[in-house]
């Protein structure tokens, strides 16, 4: 199962729209997804599991994909992470 | 009879009877439930229901209330949330109902376990969409907001975003809350649709039977409940008197109000998109003196192009039909994150990279939009274009540059800069010379002369728009800009017609608001000359502190 880590630079970090962006580009994945911080995991198709996960700005999260499209999935996400 | 003070959170005023709204009381049943799979059936097929009435309401409001109604479909199709509830049904037979709400609880906690506002917002959020969910399981009957009958006055706790989008404003006259503030959605959504409102009544659910008869007066923050003929014959007077100033500016021919000497100003509003620019042309709105283009394309996640600029732009000249459409080009900051901004975030929102340094560090996008404007006023529509958090005379000859390259200038549109940075204040006299107006930002202006959060409640006197020195500022820019440019003001202060004609007596000429309130601001330039406005303003600004400003500013709407 490919991750990749990534460093949360921008102001909110998964807060506000940022998550909700987040989770429904997850969502449009058949693979499931999963963000992990410090320990804590969270489905990174639940906007409200994202939310709960409380990364701020400066974190870093792992991102997991396990599914058909789990390569085009953790790409596609990082790269929008990076980019939020 | 009672009276019950409450946050005046909307102005104006009206008398009709009673809806309470009861919709925070549900009784969950206990179960255990026999048929398991047809209850997690049921409960899914609530869910999406539920979502795509969200979404719907969603896509028929704007700005921040659409943005509450998205989340709020997200969260209904959260697979978590509905795989807590499930397993619920499952494990222990608890009905779905009971297991939507507790799934929600257990989510809403962990959110409002956190100190953000934000979060605490989310998690009256998660409640709000379960319990809708609960109502719709249970078919208990839910006030139909939609189809109220007659006019009435609606009371509630709370108004979700959602029960809003539904409201039909024929009918509503008014809006009563036992909580809430003055930035709630209740009182926003009063604000834009000129519907008066008081929120934080202490009480008000109890006091008031359904069908009591209620006084709402939304200028001074008082609920009457079953009021004797006196405030009646008060409140009605009042509100007619605001109805035929709202009737006298809708029907007139331009967007200008004049005082009893012939002095002209004019009036325009604040609109963050097309629709509520049109519910503003119905509550007499002529011109546009700030358009919001962020709140426009919020739901973005790829830049707008020039061509949808353009098509947005065009609608809203013709809708206003030769009235002057101010657009403000965009005002993202920390707060208000766009997928499609690429700028390295700093450490403070209020004081990071926002306005027209995003521009500076993203170019294409004012470009866009300048382009659009130069389109829209080719077209001979009258438009003006402005850049938001301006601090430097450099940053202004930057954008006069990039509007003369994009043919803003010789299509003939008005430029600008917003004035909200206080070294923007001592550099009037620079900017005047190189623009066609200056517009006052009064909000912002005051949150930085004074270096306190807006969004800081404990601060908020320090956002009082009667502090000397914000009004200090006023006069000092209009003084520089000496007639070169002229002077607006877009901020809520010019909401308030003691305010209005304050800045008025000081120089102003143009003053935006939200259209709620432009009756009772061109009611009161009628009442008065300019040369009062100015005897007043002189004394207004030596005040030493906000209360003795207003009180002396008074003596012009008196």
């Amino acid at each position: 199962m490919p991750e990749r880590d990534v460093t949360l630079n921008n102001e909110v970090g998964l807060h506000a729209r940022p998550a909700a962006v987040f989770s429904k580009a997850a969502a449009g994945f058949t693979s499931s997804v999963t963000v992990t911080k410090s320990g804590a995991e969270a489905n990174a198709k639940s906007v409200l599991s994202v939310l709960k996960l409380d990364v701020q700005k400066g974190d870093t999260v792992t991102i997991r994909a396990e599914g058909p499209d789990e390569e085009q999935a953790l790409t596609d996400l990082v790269s929008l992470v990076e980019k939020l | 009879m009672t009276t019950i003070e409450g946050i005046a959170a909307s102005p104006g005023t009206c008398i009709a009877p009673a809806v309470v709204l009861v919709n925070d009381q549900i009784d969950l049943p206990s179960g255990p439930v026999g048929q398991r799979d047809l209850e997690v059936a049921s409960l899914e097929e609530s869910l999406e229901a539920a979502a795509q009435e969200l979404e719907h309401h969603s896509s028929e409001s704007s700005g921040e209330l659409a943005e509450v109604l998205e989340a709020q479909a997200m969260m209904a199709r959260d697979p978590e949330l509905l795989e807590a509830a499930r397993k619920a049904i499952q494990d222990d037979g608890t009905p779905a109902p009971t297991a939507i709400v507790n799934a929600a609880e257990t989510f809403a906690e962990a959110l409002a376990a956190s100190e953000s506002e934000y979060m605490a917002a989310r998690a009256t959020d998660v409640r709000d969409v379960a319990k809708r969910i609960a109502r719709k399981l249970l078919g208990s009957p839910e006030v139909d907001l939609a189809h109220l009958q007659r006019p009435s006055v609606v009371v509630a706790r709370d108004v979700s975003p959602a029960d809003v989008a539904r409201l039909d404003f024929e009918v509503v006259k008014g809006f009563v809350t036992e909580e809430g503030s003055r930035t709630s959605h209740t009182a926003i959504v009063a604000r834009s649709f000129g519907v008066p409102a008081v929120v934080a009544a202490a009480g008000v659910v109890a006091a008031v039977d359904e069908g009591v008869v209620v006084g709402v007066d939304g200028d001074a923050g008082v609920v009457h409940v079953d009021p004797d003929d006196a405030i009646i014959e008060e409140l009605e007077s009042r509100s007619e008197r605001r109805a035929r100033a709202q009737q006298e500016l809708a029907s007139a021919d331009v967007a200008h109000s004049h005082t009893s000497d012939g002095y002209e100003v004019e009036l325009a509003a604040n609109v963050g998109s097309l629709k509520e620019l049109e519910s503003a042309l119905q509550m007499g709105a002529r011109a546009v003196g700030l358009l919001r283009t962020e709140l426009v394309f919020f739901e973005r996640t790829e830049a707008p192009t020039v061509e949808e600029h353009t098509e947005l732009l065009m609608a809203m000249a013709s809708l206003l039909d030769g009235g002057r459409l101010v657009v403000r080009t965009f005002d993202f900051g920390a707060d208000k994150p766009m997928p499609f901004l690429r700028v390295e975030g700093s450490s403070d929102s209020a004081l990071g990279v926002r306005g027209i340094r995003l521009a500076r560090a993203q170019p294409e996008l004012l470009e866009a939009q300048l382009r659009a404007v130069a389109t829209v006023a080719d077209s001979g529509a009258s438009i003006a274009v402005m850049a938001p958090m301006v601090a430097t005379i450099e940053e202004v000859d930057w954008f006069v540059d990039r509007a003369r390259e994009c043919g803003v200038v010789d299509a003939g549109a008005e430029l600008g800069v917003m004035v909200e940075i206080p070294s923007a204040v001592f550099l009037a006299a620079e900017l005047a010379a190189r623009l066609d107006f200056l517009s006052l930002g009064t909000n912002d202006l005051a949150q930085y002369l004074h270096a306190a959060d807006r969004r800081e409640g404990s601060l908020a006197a320090l956002q009082d728009p009667f502090g000397p020195a914000l009004l200090r500022a006023v006069g000092a820019v209009c003084r520089a800009a000496g007639g070169r440019a002229w002077v607006g003001v877009c901020g809520e202060a010019a909401a308030d017609p003691a305010w209005a004609l304050t800045a008025m007596g000081l120089g102003v000429t143009e003053l935006s608001m939200g259209a709620g309130s432009l009756a009772d601001v061109h009611a009161a330039i009628g009442g008065t000359t300019i040369e009062n406005c100015r005897t007043v303003a002189q004394r207004v600004i030596l005040a030493e502190d906000a209360s003795a400003a207003r009180s002396i500013a008074r003596e012009l709407v008196a």
